[in-house]
Protein backbone atom coordinates (compact mmCIF):
# COMPACT_ATOMS: atom_id res chain seq x y z
CA UNK A 1 0.00 0.00 0.00
CA UNK A 2 1.10 3.28 -0.43
CA UNK A 3 1.25 6.04 2.29
CA UNK A 4 1.74 9.69 2.01
CA UNK A 5 3.90 10.90 5.36
CA UNK A 6 5.42 14.54 5.19
CA UNK A 7 5.31 14.99 1.87
CA UNK A 8 6.61 11.99 0.53
CA UNK A 9 5.03 8.90 -0.75
CA UNK A 10 5.73 5.21 0.30
CA UNK A 11 5.51 2.11 -0.34
CA UNK A 12 4.90 -0.60 2.43
CA UNK A 13 4.19 -3.96 2.61
CA UNK A 14 2.30 -4.92 6.05
CA UNK A 15 -1.43 -6.35 6.99
CA UNK A 16 -4.45 -3.64 6.44
CA UNK A 17 -5.06 -3.78 10.02
CA UNK A 18 -1.58 -2.27 11.11
CA UNK A 19 -1.75 0.62 13.53
CA UNK A 20 -0.24 3.62 11.62
CA UNK A 21 1.55 4.24 14.89
CA UNK A 22 3.66 1.13 13.98
CA UNK A 23 4.26 1.50 10.73
CA UNK A 24 5.73 4.74 11.53
CA UNK A 25 7.93 4.04 13.34
CA UNK A 26 9.14 0.18 12.50
CA UNK A 27 8.44 0.52 8.87
CA UNK A 28 9.35 3.88 7.78
CA UNK A 29 11.84 4.54 10.82
CA UNK A 30 9.72 7.64 11.47
CA UNK A 31 10.58 7.64 15.03
CA UNK A 32 8.54 11.36 16.48
CA UNK A 33 5.33 10.06 17.44
CA UNK A 34 5.96 7.52 20.39
CA UNK A 35 4.27 4.99 21.90
CA UNK A 36 3.11 5.06 25.12
CA UNK A 37 -0.23 3.58 25.90
CA UNK A 38 -1.21 1.76 22.47
CA UNK A 39 -5.02 2.44 23.61
CA UNK A 40 -5.43 6.32 22.73
CA UNK A 41 -5.58 6.93 26.49
CA UNK A 42 -2.19 9.13 26.64
CA UNK A 43 -1.84 11.05 23.00
CA UNK A 44 1.98 10.50 22.17
CA UNK A 45 1.36 9.07 19.36
CA UNK A 46 -0.61 11.97 17.90
CA UNK A 47 0.10 12.71 13.98
CA UNK A 48 -2.24 14.90 12.06
CA UNK A 49 -3.93 13.07 8.85
CA UNK A 50 -5.70 15.75 6.44
CA UNK A 51 -4.59 18.15 9.32
CA UNK A 52 -6.83 16.65 12.34
CA UNK A 53 -5.18 15.09 15.06
CA UNK A 54 -5.17 11.36 15.30
CA UNK A 55 -4.17 8.61 17.25
CA UNK A 56 -2.21 6.31 15.19
CA UNK A 57 -1.97 3.35 17.82
CA UNK A 58 -6.14 3.36 16.87
CA UNK A 59 -5.23 3.99 12.81
CA UNK A 60 -5.13 1.03 10.72
CA UNK A 61 -3.27 2.06 7.71
CA UNK A 62 -5.69 0.48 5.35
CA UNK A 63 -8.02 2.87 6.07
CA UNK A 64 -6.17 5.80 5.59
CA UNK A 65 -6.27 5.82 1.75
CA UNK A 66 -4.76 8.64 0.18
CA UNK A 67 -4.89 11.35 3.26
CA UNK A 68 -2.03 13.39 3.55
CA UNK A 69 -0.03 12.23 7.36
CA UNK A 70 2.03 14.38 8.62
CA UNK A 71 4.10 13.80 11.90
CA UNK A 72 6.07 16.15 14.26
CA UNK A 73 9.12 15.62 11.56
CA UNK A 74 7.03 17.19 8.67
CA UNK A 75 5.73 20.01 11.38
CA UNK A 76 8.52 22.58 10.90
CA UNK A 77 12.68 22.40 11.01
CA UNK A 78 14.95 23.45 13.25
CA UNK A 79 15.74 26.46 11.40
CA UNK A 80 12.16 26.84 10.73
CA UNK A 81 9.90 25.97 14.06
CA UNK A 82 6.08 25.92 13.79
CA UNK A 83 4.91 28.80 16.02
CA UNK A 84 3.93 25.62 18.54
CA UNK A 85 7.38 24.31 18.14
CA UNK A 86 8.76 28.04 19.14
CA UNK A 87 6.49 28.34 21.69
CA UNK A 88 7.61 24.90 23.65
CA UNK A 89 11.35 26.00 23.70
CA UNK A 90 10.26 29.70 24.84
CA UNK A 91 8.59 28.29 27.80
CA UNK A 92 10.73 25.51 28.15
CA UNK A 93 8.15 23.26 28.33
CA UNK A 94 9.27 19.38 28.29
CA UNK A 95 10.58 17.69 31.43
CA UNK A 96 11.48 14.18 29.72
CA UNK A 97 9.81 15.16 26.60
CA UNK A 98 8.27 11.99 25.80
CA UNK A 99 4.91 12.94 25.35
CA UNK A 100 5.64 16.60 23.61
CA UNK A 101 6.32 15.22 20.10
CA UNK A 102 1.64 14.28 20.62
CA UNK A 103 1.26 17.42 22.58
CA UNK A 104 2.94 19.86 20.19
CA UNK A 105 1.25 17.81 17.74
CA UNK A 106 -2.34 18.39 19.37
CA UNK A 107 -2.17 21.82 20.01
CA UNK A 108 -1.22 22.87 16.28
CA UNK A 109 -3.96 20.95 15.10
CA UNK A 110 -5.84 22.92 17.65
CA UNK A 111 -4.98 25.83 16.55
CA UNK A 112 -5.65 25.48 13.38
CA UNK A 113 -9.17 25.89 14.10
CA UNK A 114 -9.10 27.86 17.38
CA UNK A 115 -6.67 30.69 16.42
CA UNK A 116 -8.08 32.52 19.89
CA UNK A 117 -8.66 30.14 22.90
CA UNK A 118 -9.30 30.52 26.20
CA UNK A 119 -7.54 28.71 28.89
CA UNK A 120 -10.77 26.47 29.47
CA UNK A 121 -10.70 25.51 25.87
CA UNK A 122 -6.98 25.01 25.83
CA UNK A 123 -7.43 22.34 29.12
CA UNK A 124 -10.53 21.13 27.18
CA UNK A 125 -8.51 20.80 24.03
CA UNK A 126 -5.39 19.14 25.42
CA UNK A 127 -6.67 17.05 28.25
CA UNK A 128 -6.27 14.10 26.81
CA UNK A 129 -2.40 14.58 25.97
CA UNK A 130 -1.15 13.21 29.07
CA UNK A 131 2.19 14.52 30.79
CA UNK A 132 3.34 12.36 33.60
CA UNK A 133 6.03 15.02 34.46
CA UNK A 134 3.50 17.58 35.38
CA UNK A 135 4.50 20.42 32.61
CA UNK A 136 0.42 21.52 32.21
CA UNK A 137 0.78 24.60 33.35
CA UNK A 138 3.65 25.29 30.66
CA UNK A 139 1.94 23.55 28.10
CA UNK A 140 -0.83 25.97 28.58
CA UNK A 141 1.17 28.89 28.17
CA UNK A 142 2.75 27.77 25.23
CA UNK A 143 -0.27 27.13 23.48
CA UNK A 144 -1.25 30.67 24.84
CA UNK A 145 1.87 32.02 23.10
CA UNK A 146 1.65 30.30 20.01
CA UNK A 147 -2.10 31.04 19.30
CA UNK A 148 -0.68 34.98 19.84
CA UNK A 149 2.26 34.51 17.13
CA UNK A 150 0.15 32.71 14.65
CA UNK A 151 -2.52 35.71 15.21
CA UNK A 152 0.41 38.25 14.75
CA UNK A 153 1.10 39.54 17.45
CA UNK B 1 -28.73 5.61 20.77
CA UNK B 2 -25.22 5.63 20.42
CA UNK B 3 -27.68 4.58 18.16
CA UNK B 4 -28.16 1.29 17.89
CA UNK B 5 -28.50 -2.79 16.61
CA UNK B 6 -26.11 -5.10 14.83
CA UNK B 7 -25.18 -8.02 12.41
CA UNK B 8 -24.30 -10.13 15.17
CA UNK B 9 -22.39 -12.53 13.59
CA UNK B 10 -20.32 -10.02 11.17
CA UNK B 11 -18.38 -8.11 13.18
CA UNK B 12 -17.81 -10.12 15.79
CA UNK B 13 -14.42 -12.53 15.63
CA UNK B 14 -12.11 -11.77 12.87
CA UNK B 15 -14.57 -10.57 10.49
CA UNK B 16 -12.23 -8.55 7.90
CA UNK B 17 -13.86 -5.57 6.17
CA UNK B 18 -17.70 -4.74 6.31
CA UNK B 19 -19.49 -4.96 3.79
CA UNK B 20 -20.90 -1.76 2.56
CA UNK B 21 -23.93 -2.38 1.19
CA UNK B 22 -24.92 -5.42 2.53
CA UNK B 23 -27.36 -5.07 5.95
CA UNK B 24 -27.87 -9.07 5.93
CA UNK B 25 -31.31 -8.51 7.91
CA UNK B 26 -34.53 -9.79 7.19
CA UNK B 27 -37.05 -6.54 6.71
CA UNK B 28 -40.36 -7.18 8.83
CA UNK B 29 -43.53 -6.28 7.78
CA UNK B 30 -45.11 -2.70 9.20
CA UNK B 31 -48.49 -4.11 8.38
CA UNK B 32 -49.08 -7.09 10.31
CA UNK B 33 -51.87 -7.32 12.85
CA UNK B 34 -50.14 -6.57 16.49
CA UNK B 35 -52.37 -5.79 19.56
CA UNK B 36 -51.27 -2.64 21.38
CA UNK B 37 -50.60 -4.58 24.38
CA UNK B 38 -48.33 -6.54 22.07
CA UNK B 39 -46.76 -3.29 20.75
CA UNK B 40 -45.75 -1.83 24.18
CA UNK B 41 -44.08 -4.91 24.91
CA UNK B 42 -42.54 -4.49 21.80
CA UNK B 43 -41.58 -0.79 23.20
CA UNK B 44 -40.27 -2.21 26.49
CA UNK B 45 -38.04 -4.32 24.80
CA UNK B 46 -36.61 -0.96 22.65
CA UNK B 47 -36.61 1.07 25.27
CA UNK B 48 -34.36 -1.63 27.44
CA UNK B 49 -32.12 -1.15 24.56
CA UNK B 50 -32.04 2.62 24.26
CA UNK B 51 -31.63 3.03 27.99
CA UNK B 52 -28.72 0.36 27.79
CA UNK B 53 -25.25 2.18 28.21
CA UNK B 54 -24.24 1.13 24.83
CA UNK B 55 -26.73 3.27 23.27
CA UNK B 56 -27.42 6.07 26.28
CA UNK B 57 -24.27 6.84 26.85
CA UNK B 58 -24.06 9.44 24.09
CA UNK B 59 -27.48 10.49 24.01
CA UNK B 60 -27.14 12.75 26.54
CA UNK B 61 -28.39 16.56 27.30
CA UNK B 62 -26.80 19.90 26.94
CA UNK B 63 -23.83 19.17 29.03
CA UNK B 64 -22.91 17.02 26.19
CA UNK B 65 -20.22 15.23 28.16
CA UNK B 66 -20.34 11.76 27.02
CA UNK B 67 -21.03 8.96 29.88
CA UNK B 68 -18.34 5.74 30.44
CA UNK B 69 -20.01 2.62 31.82
CA UNK B 70 -16.85 0.69 33.23
CA UNK B 71 -16.07 -3.05 31.36
CA UNK B 72 -12.93 -3.77 34.04
CA UNK B 73 -11.59 -2.41 37.11
CA UNK B 74 -12.95 -2.22 40.61
CA UNK B 75 -16.47 -1.68 39.90
CA UNK B 76 -17.33 -3.02 36.39
CA UNK B 77 -20.63 -1.33 34.98
CA UNK B 78 -20.00 1.83 37.31
CA UNK B 79 -21.02 5.14 34.87
CA UNK B 80 -19.34 8.14 35.05
CA UNK B 81 -18.92 11.11 32.69
CA UNK B 82 -15.88 10.58 29.84
CA UNK B 83 -12.56 10.67 31.03
CA UNK B 84 -9.71 13.19 29.86
CA UNK B 85 -12.38 16.35 30.49
CA UNK B 86 -14.27 15.42 27.26
CA UNK B 87 -16.90 17.95 26.04
CA UNK B 88 -18.46 17.36 22.75
CA UNK B 89 -19.61 21.13 22.40
CA UNK B 90 -22.62 22.24 20.44
CA UNK B 91 -21.40 20.95 17.48
CA UNK B 92 -21.97 17.24 19.32
CA UNK B 93 -18.75 16.17 17.23
CA UNK B 94 -16.03 17.68 19.86
CA UNK B 95 -14.97 20.12 16.99
CA UNK B 96 -14.39 23.02 19.88
CA UNK B 97 -11.72 21.18 21.78
CA UNK B 98 -11.28 17.87 20.67
CA UNK B 99 -12.75 15.97 18.31
CA UNK B 100 -14.18 12.69 18.72
CA UNK B 101 -12.49 11.23 15.82
CA UNK B 102 -9.07 11.93 17.46
CA UNK B 103 -9.14 8.51 19.42
CA UNK B 104 -12.57 7.04 18.10
CA UNK B 105 -11.57 6.58 14.22
CA UNK B 106 -13.69 5.69 11.80
CA UNK B 107 -13.61 1.99 10.65
CA UNK B 108 -15.43 -0.68 9.96
CA UNK B 109 -13.20 -3.11 11.44
CA UNK B 110 -14.23 -5.15 14.28
CA UNK B 111 -13.17 -3.92 17.95
CA UNK B 112 -10.78 -6.13 19.04
CA UNK B 113 -8.77 -4.05 21.63
CA UNK B 114 -9.78 -4.24 25.37
CA UNK B 115 -9.97 -0.47 27.04
CA UNK B 116 -9.01 0.67 23.64
CA UNK B 117 -11.77 3.87 22.09
CA UNK B 118 -14.37 2.05 20.17
CA UNK B 119 -15.04 3.11 16.34
CA UNK B 120 -17.57 2.46 14.08
CA UNK B 121 -18.28 2.98 10.33
CA UNK B 122 -19.37 6.41 11.30
CA UNK B 123 -17.54 9.47 12.33
CA UNK B 124 -18.02 8.90 16.24
CA UNK B 125 -20.56 11.72 17.63
CA UNK B 126 -23.07 12.15 20.41
CA UNK B 127 -26.41 11.93 19.06
CA UNK B 128 -28.69 14.88 18.22
CA UNK B 129 -29.57 17.10 21.11
CA UNK B 130 -33.20 16.26 20.79
CA UNK B 131 -32.41 12.63 21.23
CA UNK B 132 -31.79 13.01 24.94
CA UNK B 133 -32.45 10.32 26.52
CA UNK B 134 -30.61 10.38 30.04
CA UNK B 135 -32.86 11.30 32.58
CA UNK B 136 -36.12 10.70 30.35
CA UNK B 137 -38.56 8.22 31.80
CA UNK B 138 -39.44 5.46 29.25
CA UNK B 139 -42.96 7.49 27.92
CA UNK B 140 -40.66 10.68 27.37
CA UNK B 141 -38.48 8.73 25.40
CA UNK B 142 -41.61 6.72 23.49
CA UNK B 143 -42.91 10.06 22.71
CA UNK B 144 -39.79 11.46 21.20
CA UNK B 145 -39.10 8.09 19.04
CA UNK B 146 -42.70 8.23 17.47
CA UNK B 147 -42.55 12.45 17.39
CA UNK B 148 -40.66 13.05 13.78
CA UNK B 149 -39.82 16.49 14.83
CA UNK B 150 -37.81 14.58 17.15
CA UNK B 151 -36.30 11.54 15.96
CA UNK B 152 -35.01 13.12 12.41
CA UNK B 153 -37.92 13.18 10.39
CA UNK B 154 -38.77 9.94 10.47
CA UNK B 155 -41.99 8.16 10.34
CA UNK B 156 -42.20 4.45 10.92
CA UNK B 157 -40.66 3.26 7.50
CA UNK B 158 -38.15 5.65 8.21
CA UNK B 159 -37.06 4.63 11.63
CA UNK B 160 -36.89 0.69 9.53
CA UNK B 161 -34.56 2.56 7.26
CA UNK B 162 -32.54 3.96 9.87
CA UNK B 163 -31.91 0.58 10.84
CA UNK B 164 -30.95 -0.84 7.89
CA UNK B 165 -28.99 1.99 6.65
CA UNK B 166 -26.65 1.65 9.67
CA UNK B 167 -26.40 -2.15 9.13
CA UNK B 168 -24.94 -1.24 5.45
CA UNK B 169 -22.43 1.33 7.23
CA UNK B 170 -21.66 -0.41 10.36
CA UNK B 171 -22.86 2.16 11.87
CA UNK B 172 -23.49 3.05 15.94
CA UNK B 173 -26.69 0.60 16.27
CA UNK B 174 -24.92 -2.22 14.87
CA UNK B 175 -22.00 -1.36 16.99
CA UNK B 176 -24.05 -1.61 20.31
CA UNK B 177 -24.78 -5.16 19.24
CA UNK B 178 -21.16 -6.12 18.80
CA UNK B 179 -18.98 -3.59 20.48
CA UNK B 180 -16.16 -5.69 21.17
CA UNK B 181 -13.35 -5.92 23.27
CA UNK B 182 -15.44 -7.06 26.53
CA UNK B 183 -17.68 -4.79 26.76
CA UNK B 184 -20.94 -6.19 27.24
CA UNK B 185 -23.37 -5.97 23.90
CA UNK B 186 -26.91 -4.00 24.28
CA UNK B 187 -29.79 -6.58 24.89
CA UNK B 188 -30.79 -9.14 21.93
CA UNK B 189 -29.69 -8.50 18.42
CA UNK B 190 -29.60 -6.32 15.22
CA UNK B 191 -32.07 -8.14 13.52
CA UNK B 192 -34.75 -8.47 16.93
CA UNK B 193 -34.06 -4.72 17.29
CA UNK B 194 -35.44 -4.38 14.13
CA UNK B 195 -38.59 -7.25 15.21
CA UNK B 196 -39.73 -5.06 17.84
CA UNK B 197 -39.22 -1.55 16.12
CA UNK B 198 -41.66 -3.20 13.07
CA UNK B 199 -43.62 -4.57 15.54
CA UNK B 200 -44.44 -0.96 17.79
CA UNK B 201 -44.64 0.78 14.35
CA UNK B 202 -47.22 -1.84 12.83
CA UNK B 203 -49.30 -1.82 16.50
CA UNK B 204 -49.30 2.08 16.04
CA UNK B 205 -46.55 3.37 17.87
CA UNK B 206 -47.85 2.98 21.51
CA UNK B 207 -45.92 4.37 24.28
CA UNK B 208 -46.46 3.75 28.13
CA UNK B 209 -49.65 6.11 29.67
CA UNK B 210 -51.06 5.89 26.22
CA UNK B 211 -55.09 6.24 26.54
CA UNK B 212 -55.83 2.68 26.07
CA UNK B 213 -58.23 1.83 22.67
CA UNK B 214 -62.00 1.25 22.79
CA UNK B 215 -61.84 -1.85 23.32
CA UNK B 216 -64.19 -3.86 20.59
CA UNK B 217 -67.62 -4.97 21.79
CA UNK B 218 -67.94 -8.62 22.85
CA UNK B 219 -70.91 -10.43 22.24
CA UNK B 220 -71.43 -10.76 25.77
CA UNK B 221 -71.43 -7.21 25.79
CA UNK B 222 -73.71 -6.71 23.42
Amino acid sequence: MELSVNGTSYSLDVEEDMPLLWALRDELGITGPKYGCGIAQCGACTVHIDGQAVRSCQMPVGDIGNAEITTIEGLGTPEAMHAVQQAWVDHQVAQCGYCQSGQIMQAAAFLETHPEPSDEDIDRAMSSNLCRCGTYPRIRAAVKTAAAKLQGA
Amino acid sequence: MRILLAAATAMACAAPLWAEGDHGLTIPSLTAEVTPEAGLEAWDRLHEVFTHPRCINCHVGEEAVPLWTTTHGANPGETRPHGMNIHGGDSRVGAEYIDCGTCHVTSTRPNTTPGAPPHAGLDWQLAPLEFQWTGKTPAEICAQVRDPERNGGRDGAGLIEHITHDAEVAGFITWGFTPGAGREPAPGSLQSHLDDTAAWVAAGMPCPGDPLPASAPTEASE
